[in-house]
């Protein structure tokens, strides 16, 4: 292994996010603004500390150029892209390369979207009501639109060649819900179990009942990037960034199921490299990030990312190491499927919380670091020792991004 | 610009629209046509303007039998289009043609999207949905000269072994 001359010289020292609400009856602006004050204040910089600005989105948010205002910035270099899922991890590293290149030296990652008051990422509303032209001509007329249907050709053709089953799907659900229960911000903090996804109505069969797919949310999230040597003089205890990867994809991109194997993902070309770049291994990594838009994206990813063999994912979520208490445990904010669905940066976020040993449970002392690791209802969830994390972003089953860090 | 209604959505083809155009013509014509490479001469299931295995951007449309097998599929139990609210639960499937079948690679595949539909241009039954099964394209011809491909079963028997979420 040949770890990059970049690793461990940049770090993440801020970390931010609003409320996860259903309803947050601000503009994304608004929210926009109060999470990247909120990495800031998180991090101990001033306005004139942040001299970048990345964000991502999909005609659904506020430029930085709107929001350098209300907070008083004045940016070297900025860049609103377009992007969903799997964009966090790209844009960190876009933010090392920013800075690597001098054009500037502090950077704010934001999304922010009004996700379920006002463009719905399930399709429903503005982006159902559009004219049907381009490659949706092949898609929308035969009633396919949101995402999970985008997926479902993938899910349900692994399904058939790996025997997995709703039940399987269900306890990642399940893990993920137990976790949220030690989360004061998680939107659904309530326990699931297996029986209660598999009752929940469905949505698309065979592979998507309603509580395997995350949870539209409207909130804004930031994380801040800089150079190690900056990192030192900040607040908190720097997060180091070892490797990323972003937004590497399969063959065929949005056509990838004109090739096969459909049920490969992105992940697969990924992992190599980003374990390269880290200079680590899978045995290394004690807490990881996986997004889950719906189950079965965590599945496929546990699979190509090669936890597991393709195949065995539905044994590997079923064995207990994806729980808190278990050997590394998976989304312990919850999630997409719990905490809130924000486009993957709140799984980079609760990451940098874990290897700092400071997330947010409702532990008394939990920002000083002391734990109870009373892993039960209301509880804890911070990860013991936590050192090593990895987070797998996922945009399609042609698209990802994966970030590993260390405290 | 074409502007077609079709359950109760806007359908718009443009006439600069190098990629669909011809599709949605030839569909008019009851005939169901992918991209040939004009240089290779390899069929692509997704009409895009260059060539994935040549880079060549010179093609012509090659009419294809419209034969093939349902290899992925999903039931919409729930739909976000409103339009849509009276079929479900209807079943998309993600049909493999019969032409290119495995080439050039073996996981390549001819692969098109339609709703299964049965005798009257309905949906089918889910029961009768499975992966594997073989399948024939129908046009749906819809008003203003529209017209979808979609497909049938045709109850030939199945190369192989099919395959059903249903117990
Ligand atoms: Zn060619």
């Amino acid at each position: 292994m040949v770890a990059s001359n970049l690793r461990d010289k940049y770090c993440i020292v801020g970390v931010g996010e609003t409320e996860y609400s259903r309803g947050s009856g601000r503009t994304t602006r608004a929210l926009g603004a109060e999470a990247i004050r909120n990495a800031m204040n998180d991090a101990g910089l001033k306005p004139q500390d942040i001299d970048g600005m990345l964000s991502y989105h999909g005609g659904d948010s506020t430029p930085s150029t709107a929001i350098q205002y209300d907070l008083g910035l004045r940016p070297n270099f900025y860049m609103d892209c377009s992007g969903g899922g799997s964009s966090t991890e790209a844009l960190v590293g876009l933010a090392m390369g920013a800075i690597e290149a001098g054009m500037a030296d502090t950077v704010a990652i934001f999304r922010s979207m009004n996700g379920y008051s006002q463009i719905r990422i399930g399709g429903t509303g503005v982006r159902a009501a559009a004219p049907i032209s381009g490659p949706d001509l092949m898609k929308r007329p035969y009633g396919l639109i949101s995402a999970v249907q985008n997926f479902a050709f993938t899910f349900t053709r692994h399904m058939m060649e790996y025997g997995v089953t709703s039940e399987d799907l269900a306890h990642i659900k399940v893990a993920h819900s137990n976790h949220a229960s030690n989360n004061p911000k998680a939107l659904m903090k309530q326990r699931v179990s297996v029986e209660d996804v598999l009752n929940s109505r469905w949505i698309i069969r065979p592979c998507a009942h309603l509580l395997d797919c995350c949870l539209e949310t409207d909130n804004a999230t930031c994380v801040i990037v800089t150079s190690a040597e900056r990192a030192r003089d900040l607040k908190q205890k720097p997060v180091y960034i070892m490797g990323v990867q972003g937004r590497g994809t399969k063959p065929g991109g949005d056509f990838h199921y004109q090739h096969g194997p459909i049920t490969r993902v992105a992940g697969h070309y990924i992992a190599p490299r980003v374990f390269d770049l880290a200079g680590v291994t899978h045995d290394d990594v004690d807490v990881t990030g996986c997004y889950d838009a719906f189950t079965y994206t965590v599945l496929l990813q546990f699979e190509d990312y090669g936890w597991c063999e393709k195949g065995e994912g539905k044994d590997y979520v079923r064995s207990g190491t994806i729980n808190l208490g278990g050997r590394r445990p998976n989304n312990t904010s919850g999630g997409h499927l719990c905490e809130g669905y924000t486009h993957g940066m709140n799984m980079v976020i609760e990451n940098v919380r874990q290897l700092r040993g400071t997330v947010d449970d409702y532990c008394p002392l939990a920002a000083e670091g002391i734990h109870t690791h009373d892993y039960s209802e209301g509880h804890c969830r911070q990860v013991r020792d936590a050192e090593i994390s990895m987070n797998m972003g996922w945009g399609t089953p042609a698209v990802g991004s994966s970030l590993i860090m260390r405290r | 610009m074409p502007t077609y209604e079709y359950r109760g959505q806007l359908i718009s083809i443009s006439d600069a629209d190098s990629e669909y155009k011809g599709y949605f013509e030839a569909a008019s014509a009851h005939r169901l046509v992918v991209k040939k490479c004009s240089d290779c001469g390899l069929l692509r299931g997704e009409p895009g303007p260059g060539c994935p295995w040549c880079t060549s951007l010179a093609w012509e449309w090659q009419e294809v039998s419209g034969k093939g097998i349902i290899y992925s599929y999903q039931i919409v139990a729930h739909t976000v289009i409103p339009s849509f609210r009276d079929w479900a639960p209807f079943p998309i499937v993600l049909v493999e043609l019969d032409e290119q079948r495995g080439q050039p690679d073996p996981g390549d595949g001819l692969r098109i999207t339609a709703n299964l539909v049965d005798a009257d241009m309905e949906p089918e039954r889910e029961e009768n949905v499975a992966i594997g099964k073989r399948v024939e394209v129908v046009f749906f011809d819809g008003e203003d000269g529209f017209s979808l491909p979609q497909f049938r079963l045709t109850g030939e028997v199945p190369e192989n072994e099919v395959w059903t979420h249903q117990a």
